[in-house]
């Protein structure tokens, strides 16, 4: 099988005729590229992934730091207040008394 | 001066942004009054009464107190006790990790305990505080009113190991609309500072200081704009340090503080950006620094003299993290 016009192009020196069909498939210019651009792909897309998930690991415990203890805090202050209001509506005070 | 005022026309805007869920009705009465005082002062300057200023060390005290809180790794209980009404002793224990500092840039962290006993006399002519720590550390400060105007302070930490003790007097005057401080201090430093009110928001200072054994002197200048709404504050030194800061209180209970540091000789730029709540039953500040640093401190009143303090502290680029927990009991 001596096909050197072989439609998909293959390398120089590559293409043997005693070689197997997958031999000249995986050995094709072709197939070389795919596999360099597949391999790229996915150490960019790891670097990316790492780099998002560092990134997301910062900013989840800079949240965890600056904004969780506030929303607690708020919170609670709110209930606080609520719980001051009731008590007040209760006792028959005026509900603006409890605010100052 | 300029940056300041520029910045006090930049943020009022910012106040209808007030966070409604805990605003209070009751926050809003206040508000307009301190709005009809800030007018009427406006209106009418009565320039041979102007206000007081605040001393100058403590020109930038509203932005440090909400951007500088005693951040620290470990545990630490504090104790008080009030033997009489002006006598009160205290008792301190920490237990963690202490920095070491080092030439490299990441951190070594030594762990150490130590126990520090302290007694205070307060009166309201007279303040005498004293510590001891068990690695030989002493510290003592004493402020006294010698007359109703004059006021000295003495200041003077005491280790064991030689030339690493200090000691600082400061005589503070306090006039009608200046203060001036006059400081002599151990290795010959010698120190005076004046402040001036100008208006009745702003005020200008300059400070001069002699270091005799290092040879070295130095002259700085200060302003600091205050209303009851904000305060922004610059200072310039002959070290080639840079300081601006402002702080803005959103509402009674909020405030938002920011500053900004630039060292001429070392090149080195360093913002920050911080809150400050104080809650009925706690007071929580945050910070985020230009460096990534990431800080949070909690002080939360668990009961009548019983506070709870948790602070953080989170560097991601130097790998460093503080987490503390603390128990205050007494005061």
């Amino acid at each position: 099988m001596s096909s050197s016009q072989d439609p998909r192009g293959s390398l120089p020196g590559a293409s043997r005729s005693s070689d197997g069909v997958l031999a000249r498939v995986s050995n094709s210019a072709v197939v070389y590229r795919g596999r360099r651009a597949a391999s790229d792909a996915a150490t960019v897309a790891k670097k990316l992934l790492w780099s998002t998930g560092r990134a997301a690991w910062i900013a989840g415990t800079a949240f965890l730091v600056l904004v969780v203890p506030l929303i607690i805090e708020m919170d609670r202050e709110q209930q606080m207040n609520e719980l001051e209001m009731q008590q007040a509506t209760l006792l028959g005070a005026p509900p603006s008394a409890p605010a100052k | 001066m300029g940056s300041s005022g520029s910045h006090a026309e930049d943020r009022p805007p910012a106040t209808p942004q007030t966070p409604q869920p805990l605003g209070l009705a009751g926050i809003l009465p206040p508000k307009t009054e301190e709005k009809g005082d800030g007018k009427g002062a406006t209106e009418k300057v009565d320039w041979l009464n102007l206000p007081c200023p605040v001393p100058f060390e403590e020109i930038q005290r509203e932005a440090l107190m909400s951007l500088k809180p005693e951040l620290f790794e470990g545990l630490r209980f504090d104790f008080t006790k009030a033997l009489n009404q002006r006598f009160a002793l205290s008792h301190s224990v920490f237990m963690g990790s202490m920095e070491v500092p080092s030439q490299t840039s990441d951190v070594i962290k030594v762990p150490s305990a130590h126990y520090e006993f302290g007694a205070n006399f307060l009166d309201p002519k007279l303040m005498l505080v004293g510590r001891v720590l068990t690695d030989g550390r002493l510290n003592a400060r004493v402020k006294c009113d010698l007359t109703d105007n004059l006021t000295l302070k003495i200041n003077a930490q005491l280790t064991n190991e030689p030339h690493f003790s200090q000691g600082m007097f400061n005589f503070d005057y306090k006039g009608k609309d200046y203060r001036t401080q006059f400081q002599i201090g151990n290795n010959a430093f010698y120190g005076a500072n004046y402040i001036q009110s100008v208006s009745p928001h702003l005020s200008l200072g300059s400070e001069i200081f002699w270091l005799g054994h290092q040879r070295k002197s130095g002259i700085g200048f200060a302003a600091r704009y205050n209303t009851d709404k904000m305060v922004a504050t610059a200072q310039v030194a002959s070290t080639g340090v840079l300081a601006l800061s402002y702080v803005q209180k959103v509402s009674e209970k909020v405030s938002l503080a920011s500053d900004f540091m630039y060292n001429h000789m070392t090149r080195d730029v360093t913002s920050s950006f911080g809150y400050d709540y104080i809650l009925r039953q706690c007071r929580l500040r945050g910070k985020l620094d230009s460096n990534g640093v990431v800080a949070a401190f909690l002080e939360e009143r668990l009961n009548m003299g019983v506070n709870m303090i948790l602070s953080a502290e989170i560097d991601h680029a130097k790998k460093d993290y503080k987490f503390g927990f603390g128990m205050t009991v007494g005061e």
